[in-house]
């Protein structure tokens, strides 16, 4: 038998974890009274709220029928997320061309139709024009090559 | 007279050719990025925001608001020529300008759609000129307490039009105040939720959020769905309306622009809901109501004429009370925050040029998208056909560049694929990330008035009910929870009671 989840369910327990993390991370800001509210006065209401929102649809979600959750396709998931932690990682370290390339390639594999060449090309155009757009026309310090 | 030499100071601002240009560059990227499909304002804005960083704020404000009527008008574009809408707000012009479309007819569906939108425009603009200086005077008397009220009230409004689950449009809202305390809280200077990194300081960056959520995320969502979109149109002949055309389009564009103008200025309204009620007003008042959805040129004028209206007038929440009305207007302040500025009714007192040169520059816009796009349909419509191979790759690089060059922090782009993840997670889950954002502006705007008004009242909470406006906007707030509750409750009876007797 496969389980198939429903939307709110999944919702309602990433907001309960959400607030509930938030209500013991925070429990260390002073709260104040209501009249003079300290730093966790406000996360502290905003984060039980959403606590109780999240259990709320929890609970609704075994007496009413929601949305299913489909399947989620990784491979568009992983390699669009990884080309962007790449050019995040590497921006600083080797610079526009070397990031700019690494980011273009790794979403182009996040496709079905990849093919060598033309991502090559479609890199290295796309870098070259991002480069004269952000380096050259709107003078951002960015830097083309570093090592 | 006072409002003719507004005018003038903004027409002078305005027609500066520096100005001129950034307006042009604004319709011009926001349509081009506009017309192509699954890429709606909001996307739009998120992914050319970086465009406008290097500019002074006059020239940046010029030129977003050029990207938004631009990505508006593109929208509309692609859901005529490919009856693929790219936001909320065309779903109701692909109805029938579609299938004027396939009568042959495309070039006068686009015609219906620039003129109507640009006869609004011109109304809506003369609106912002005429109620904005008022109510913003109004909005000088607000205290802490009630730019309180107004904002709760903002957010309930919001969650009234989003689409989906009540519950899980205000869980949205409430998640983006809670992403809103993120930072050195400014009373007490007490780093909450930093977790020990002193970028997070400042708070988390507005625009990385956003380009995370739409540029990365929604680039994500559309790879996956499989079966591409295919497209194809045919060739675009007859651009310019006859007479006759023109007098079948006029009435219903009047009657938009009055009915966009008047929704626009709702707090939670604005392009989608003015649409939808003009096509249901036109469907209404027609003659021949069975020809609407197989071409109706009605049914292109009014909803067309209605959201360019709306689009606009929804400029004058924000720019007379600080007050986002939408994820759009939301992008829009946190983009002139990022300029160092805070819009409300001390911005066009203390910088009539920057305001005015605004409103001006608004109706500069609406003329260039007409003299731009009739006879560009063409170029726009060879957009429509670029593979999207080519198109995500060039989305992911203008995002990862423009989130780096926010503050040259590569933290920030690591971040911002963290959101990539967390829209295209919403999107399955079926949450709408607008009030997302709009929670996480006004969060800490909630906060800090919430508790300057108790400072100020001696912690006494009877101050939110005691001051006159501050009590109107709780008593509206509690109206719109009623009606929310009411048909919510009713359903959910109804689902239960259903499933009990089955």
């Amino acid at each position: 038998m496969k389980l198939r989840l429903s939307t709110d369910l999944v919702t309602g327990l990433l907001f309960t974890a959400l607030g509930a993390f938030a209500i013991i991370y925070g429990s260390r800001y002073p709260l104040g009274t209501a009249a003079r509210m300290g730093p966790g006065y406000f996360p502290f209401v905003i984060s039980v709220s959403l606590t109780l929102i999240g259990l709320v649809l929890v609970i609704r979600s075994f007496f009413i029928d929601g949305e299913k959750l489909g399947v989620i396709g990784w491979r568009p998931l992983l390699f669009v997320l990884a080309g962007t932690l790449a050019f995040g990682i590497f921006i600083d370290r080797l610079g526009l061309l070397v990031a700019g390339i690494l980011l273009i390639v790794a979403a182009r594999c996040a496709d079905r139709d990849f093919k060598l060449v033309e991502t090559l090309v479609l890199a290295a155009t796309l870098v070259a024009l991002t480069g004269a757009v952000f380096i050259y026309g709107l003078s951002l310090p960015i830097k083309m090559i570093r090592f | 007279m006072d409002l003719f030499n507004d005018l003038a100071l903004g027409f002078s601002v305005a027609l500066v050719p520096v100005n001129l240009l950034y307006g042009f560059l604004g319709v011009l990227l926001g349509t081009m990025i506009g017309v192509l499909p699954g890429l709606g304002p909001v996307a739009t804005i998120s992914i050319l925001l970086p465009f406008t960083f290097g500019l002074q704020p006059q020239a940046a404000l010029i030129m977003l608001a050029g990207i938004y009527y631009g990505a508006q008008y593109g929208g509309s574009t692609t859901a005529i020529l490919v009856n693929l809408p790219g936001e909320s707000s065309s779903v109701i012009t692909a109805i029938d300008g579609n299938q004027m479309a396939r009568k042959g007819q495309a070039g006068l569906a686009l015609a219906t759609a620039a003129l109507a939108s640009f006869l609004a425009g011109t109304f809506a603009t003369l609106v912002i000129a005429l109620a904005a200086p008022t109510l913003a005077e109004v909005a000088l008397q607000f205290g802490p307490a009630d730019y309180f009220s107004l904002m709760v009230f903002g957010l309930v409004a919001a969650v009234i039009l989003a689409h989906g689950s009540v519950l899980k449009a205000i869980g949205m809202i409430v998640a983006g105040m809670l992403l809103g305390t993120v930072g050195i809280d400014v009373n007490t200077s007490v780093p909450r939720f930093t977790f020990g990194i002193p970028q997070f300081g400042d708070g988390m960056d507005f625009a990385v959020i956003a380009m995370g959520i739409f540029g990365i995320g929604e680039t994500i969502v559309n790879l996956e769905r499989t079966g591409a979109t295919r497209v194809y149109m045919q060739k675009i002949k007859s651009l310019w309306p006859s007479l006759q055309d023109l007098r079948a389009m006029l009435p219903p564009a009047i009657r938009g622009t009055l009915l966009g103008s008047a929704l626009g200025v709702l707090p939670g309204g604005g392009p989608v809901l003015a649409s939808f009620s003009a096509y249901v007003l036109e469907k209404k008042l027609s003659r021949h109501p069975e020809n609407f959805g197989k071409g109706a040129i009605e049914g292109v004028a009014g909803p067309e004429a209605a959201n360019n209206g709306a689009a606009q007038t929804s400029f004058i929440p924000l720019l007379t009370l600080g007050l986002p009305s939408n994820a759009v207007m939301a992008l829009m302040i946190g983009a002139l925050m990022m300029q160092g500025l805070h819009p409300g009714p001390q911005l066009m007192r203390d910088k009539p040029e920057l305001f005015w040169g605004l409103v001006a520059s608004m109706w500069t816009g609406n003329l260039m998208l007409v003299i731009l796009n009739l006879p560009l349909v063409g170029m726009w419509a060879k957009m429509l056909t670029m593979p999207y191979r080519f198109l995500y790759p060039a989305i992911l690089i203008i995002c990862c560049v423009g989130v780096y060059s926010i503050n040259n922090s590569a933290l920030d782009v690591l971040i911002a694929a963290l959101f990539g993840f967390v829209g295209y997670l919403l999107y399955r889950l079926q949450c709408e990330p607008a009030p997302l954002l709009l929670g996480f502006i006004l969060g800490p705007l909630i906060e800090e008035n919430l508790r300057r008004a108790l400072v100020i009242s001696h912690g006494d909470p009877l101050v939110l009910v005691q001051r006159p406006i501050s009590l109107t906007f709780l008593a509206l707030t509690a109206v719109l929870v009623v009606v929310l509750c009411a048909p919510m409750i009713r359903s959910t009876r109804d689902k239960v009671f259903a499933e009990e007797s089955s």
